[in-house]
């Protein structure tokens, strides 16, 4: 029982070099990027490329998952995720459904348990869950058999992200590591920055902070640069700039005043993209984009733009991760 | 007794192949696909033996992994290395050439990749090993060498690209 | 009824140092301590050697559920966890459904009390009906039937303006309030200390500073208004350092530490274990050391368990979902011996005096010294045995605990109130 330790945990640096011969390891489940090692993640980015090799046959489908049977359970409205994993679960020749549940929240009276009890049933192979509540899709995988990808808990973790993003940079920079990833906006809240974040540092990538001081998490690992104005991040010469959406329905409780002002501050506004072209700088951005909030419209046509990539890229890398993870053999 | 194969052998074995394809197809146009792994290093040979025999042959990879009727059964997924096919499938004139020709599952894998691509006008399949004990029906149309074997011997087949020296050891009974 | 203890070792609260002797009780009643005892006939003898006879523990912050969540405990399981953790007395707190807001229901509690439970029950009383910080609850009724802590535990009252004027109101009758802090603004429903942890869960987390405004607001406030004020479960270093403070100013103000925040930390949830979540939440180390030094020194002038039932369905939901709190009563004096008295942290003297005496005395009643003349009302301690937190173990219908199925040194061999052996193994 860790009760007393006084080991204080240390976490990071992250990066841990290769070790020479490292056998290819399985997972039943996929459920962040914390506890993937560098070897599983290179993996895992190793095997997206021959999925995505196949996008450009006749036939984009393999049989590697026939006869699978793949259940999606989305409790947050996402038409992208959604769609990118159906996509990549055929591919596969799974048999996909999607469990329909109401998007307001679990009905009252039925617990998670319960839930996890009737999926349990249904015998599924895989399980893709989406959910506000962070460490849900842990909860899910320990109580079934099925393989659980988390397809984002909250503001915990989003690992299919995080490896498309990984896939796509390093499409660009074969080699990541000691390059620079300036991430942009709201990290407080978002599972994309968590995980992408780790991710990359994982790789070897050095990673900054960019945002307004209430969006920006005072608490995270030490390691990740913070930077309080644009000039300053732009001078540190990233290699990458990664903008968050700027979630306008969490205004409720107000973080910064104006969308104006968070543009002026932190978006990616023509004058700054000029900047950002100028020393060649590669933009990426998770979707849906704000046009004239994040980004302006310039940067949408601009030749290091990523975003249309991650969405390809974002396919082939479920497909990589659904041909890794493996269920339980037992029973 | 254990069966070994020299490098010698195994050049042997290859340039009968070599002999028996140009044989058949001495004007006819036709592409290799090797499969991984080691098909590929021996289609590879067999290209190379061609060209200097003055035809040149284009030559694809292909990874069957993805086809495989067995990825249910194995703990550990095959890593995926990815196929390589740069010519046109429709229409072609394919020989698959593998290293080792046993219960046929990888061939049926392969064709069904193969089509995946397109629809060849025809499949050949050139084997350096059959070691008989098939499975499926399939029989190969190119053979470097028969070898008289028991269902569960195993063979290890070592190829100068994928592990330093040429050498074929049949090991009894391996479980 | 005659009980003739040999060989103990007695622990009081004047000091750390145990005093060897024999004990003799009459009809439930401490007649003769001393060296070589005689049995008197028709005794029953209980050989104490190696073991240490204590005061009974007594815990001012529980959580019974009775009534309204009789599933999670109710007064009579809720009393048996006490009697098998030592502890002899308890005092409820109203956050039950209905609330504990009026004569009515403290008649209630008192009612079931009697018919089930072995051990004294006292109640709190909530300030404001329903607990809902909107109208003052019935203070005279409650107080008329010896109610002495007015809380709404379970949240603070936001409403200063009220809160002053119940604390004007109050402060000229025979009782204290008790303060759950909390700014509800700054937290929210997640139970979750800011800090690196929160932010590896992705869970907004609830900042100590929550706590401590809310701390020093009604300190504040009670210290304007003439009030008795209690702290409960302080969690966080700066709030030990602000009651330090405070009682240097001269205000008169206690507080409480639950074993809980001295022993955990929030690193400790690991992958969401829900039997870390409690509010106020675990915070760090540093913390942890604070609060040490907050016991040792006397800032903290009592131990309290905050014992928080929960069915284990509740507890299995994500962490966001599961309700806060975990059980205490079975589990504190053991843990503390394990963890403190044993490596030498602190002493038994301390350990009676902050889990025994004080909490007795803030509620208004005598402390249990073993003495001639005294009431029996003690328990054994093994240093040498162990305690197994196994469902068959613990009492209590929840067993929403850290230490379920762990094992730590130390056991509670016997537990005495006046004529009755209340626990013997």
């Amino acid at each position: 029982m860790a009760v007393i330790s006084l080991l204080v945990l240390v976490v990071g640096p992250v990066y841990t070099p290769l070790s020479s011969s490292s056998p290819p390891m399985t997972r039943k489940d996929l459920l962040d990027i914390e506890s993937l090692s560098r070897e599983e993640i290179e993996l895992l980015l190793d095997q997206a490329g021959p999925f995505k090799d196949l996008f450009t046959r006749s036939v984009k489908k393999v049989p590697a998952l026939k006869g699978k049977s793949v259940l999606t359970l989305f409790y947050e409205p996402s038409t992208r995720t959604l769609s990118s994993f159906e996509v990549a679960a055929k591919r596969l020749s799974a048999d996909v459904t999607n469990f329909d549940v109401p998007h307001s929240s679990v009905v009252k009276g039925e617990t998670i348990k319960d839930t996890i009890d009737t999926l349990q049933s249904m015998r599924t192979d895989y399980i893709i869950v989406r959910n506000k509540m962070p460490g849900l899709p842990q909860m899910i995988a320990r109580e079934t058999k099925a393989c659980v990808i988390n397809a984002g808990d909250g503001a915990h973790a989003h690992p299919t992200q995080a490896l498309l993003d990984g896939f796509t940079l390093r499409e660009v920079f074969p080699e990541l590591m000691g390059k620079k990833i300036l991430i942009v906006g709201d990290i407080l809240h978002s599972r994309v920055a968590r995980s992408t974040s780790t991710l990359m540092r994982k790789l070897g990538v050095e990673v900054a902070w960019l945002g307004p001081g209430s969006l920006v998490p005072k608490h995270g690992p030490k390691d990740i640069k913070r930077f309080t104005n644009y000039d300053e991040a732009l001078r540190w010469a990233p290699d990458c700039v990664y903008l968050l959406r700027v979630q306008m329905e969490r205004q409720a409780v107000q973080y910064f005043p104006s969308l104006r002002e968070y543009t002026k501050l932190y978006g990616v506004t023509d004058e700054r993209f000029k900047q950002l072209e100028a020393q060649g700088t590669y933009i990426m951005h998770p979707g849906p984009v704000n046009r004239g909030v994040e980004l302006c419209d310039a940067v949408m046509e601009y030749n290091r733009c990523l975003i249309n990539q991650q969405v390809e890229n974002g396919i082939a890398t479920r497909m990589a991760a659904l041909y890794w993870l493996k269920p339980n053999q037992q029973k | 007794m254990s069966k070994r194969l020299t490098e010698s052998d195994i050049a042997q074995a290859v340039s009968q192949m070599v002999n028996q394809i140009l044989e058949r197809n001495a004007s006819k146009e036709f592409v290799l696909v090797g499969i991984r792994s080691r098909g590929d290093e021996v289609a590879e040979r067999i290209r190379s033996a061609l060209e200097t025999a003055g035809m040149n042959v284009p030559m694809g990879v292909l990874d069957i992994s993805l086809y495989r009727d067995d990825l249910a059964h194995l703990k550990d997924n095959p890593k995926l290395q990815g196929s390589n096919i740069s010519f046109t499938v429709d229409g072609a004139h394919i020989i698959l050439v593998d290293d080792v020709l046993f219960t046929g599952r990888t061939v049926r894998a392969a064709i069904d990749a193969l089509t995946d691509y397109g629809r060849p006008t025809k499949v050949e399949l050139a084997v350096l090993i059959d070691r008989g004990h098939r499975e499926l029906p399939f029989a190969p149309d190119y053979v470097g060498v028969d070898l008289q074997t028991q269902r569960m011997d195993y063979i290890d087949v070592k190829l100068q690209g994928s592990d330093g020296e040429d050498s074929v050891v049949v090991i009894e009974n391996k479980v | 009824m005659l009980l003739l203890i040999q060989n103990a070792r007695i622990a009081s609260e004047d000091n750390d140092d145990l005093t060897p002797a024999d004990v003799l009780v009459e009809n439930g009643t401490i007649t003769q301590i001393g060296q070589g005892v005689e049995a008197p006939a028709g005794a029953k003898v209980i050989d104490a050697l190696g073991k240490i006879l204590m005061p009974a523990m007594f815990d001012t912050h529980i959580h019974m559920r009775e009534p309204g969540q009789e599933a999670k405990e109710t007064i009579k399981s809720g009393t048996e966890a006490a009697i098998n953790g030592g502890v002899t007395g308890v005092v409820l707190m109203p956050n039950t459904a209905p609330a504990i807001d009026s004569a009515a229901m403290v008649r209630m509690i008192y009612d079931i009390a009697e018919r089930d439970a072995r051990i004294p029950v006292y109640t709190s009383g909530c300030i404001t009906k329903g607990r809902e910080g909107k109208e003052l609850a019935g203070i005279d009724g409650m107080l008329n039937l010896g109610v002495k802590m007015l809380t709404d535990d379970g949240d603070a009252v936001p409403d200063l303006l009220l809160l002053k004027h119940a604390m004007e109101y109050a402060s000229e009758f025979d009782c204290f309030f008790a303060s759950h802090c909390e700014v509800l603004e700054l937290s929210g429903p997640r139970a979750l200390n800011e800090g690196e942890v929160s932010h590896r869960l992705g869970i907004p987390g609830t900042p100590a500073c929550s706590e401590e405004i809310c701390m020093d607001r009604d300190i504040r406030l009670a210290h304007a208004t003439g009030a008795r004020l209690h702290i409960q479960h302080v969690s966080s270093k700066i709030g030990m350092e602000t009651i330090r403070w405070w009682k240097q100013m001269g205000a008169k103000v206690t507080a409480e530490v639950s074993p809980h925040h001295l022993l955990f930390r929030d690193e400790d949830i690991g992958d969401y274990n829900t039997h870390y979540k409690m509010n106020p939440p675990l915070r760090t180390a540093e913390d942890n050391k604070a609060l040490l030094e907050g016991l040792k020194e006397g800032v903290f002038d009592i131990i309290a368990t905050d014992h928080a039932p929960h069915r284990a369905f509740e507890k299995s939901q994500d962490f966001v979902t599961a309700p806060n709190g975990i059980t205490g009563l079975e589990t504190a004096l053991v843990s503390l011996y394990h963890y403190f008295v044993k490596k030498g942290e602190f002493g038994w003297g301390l350990v009676v005096n902050r889990y025994s005496a004080q909490p007795r005395r803030m509620m208004g009643l005598d402390a249990v010294p073993i003495s001639e003349g005294g009431k029996a009302d003690f328990l054994l301690f093994d240093p040498e045995g162990e305690t197994t937190f196994n469902k068959d173990f613990m009492q209590s219908k929840s067993q929403n605990t850290p230490f379920l199925d762990k094992t730590l040194d130390g056991s509670i061999d016997l537990v005495v109130l006046g004529d009755e052996v209340l626990l013997e193994r």
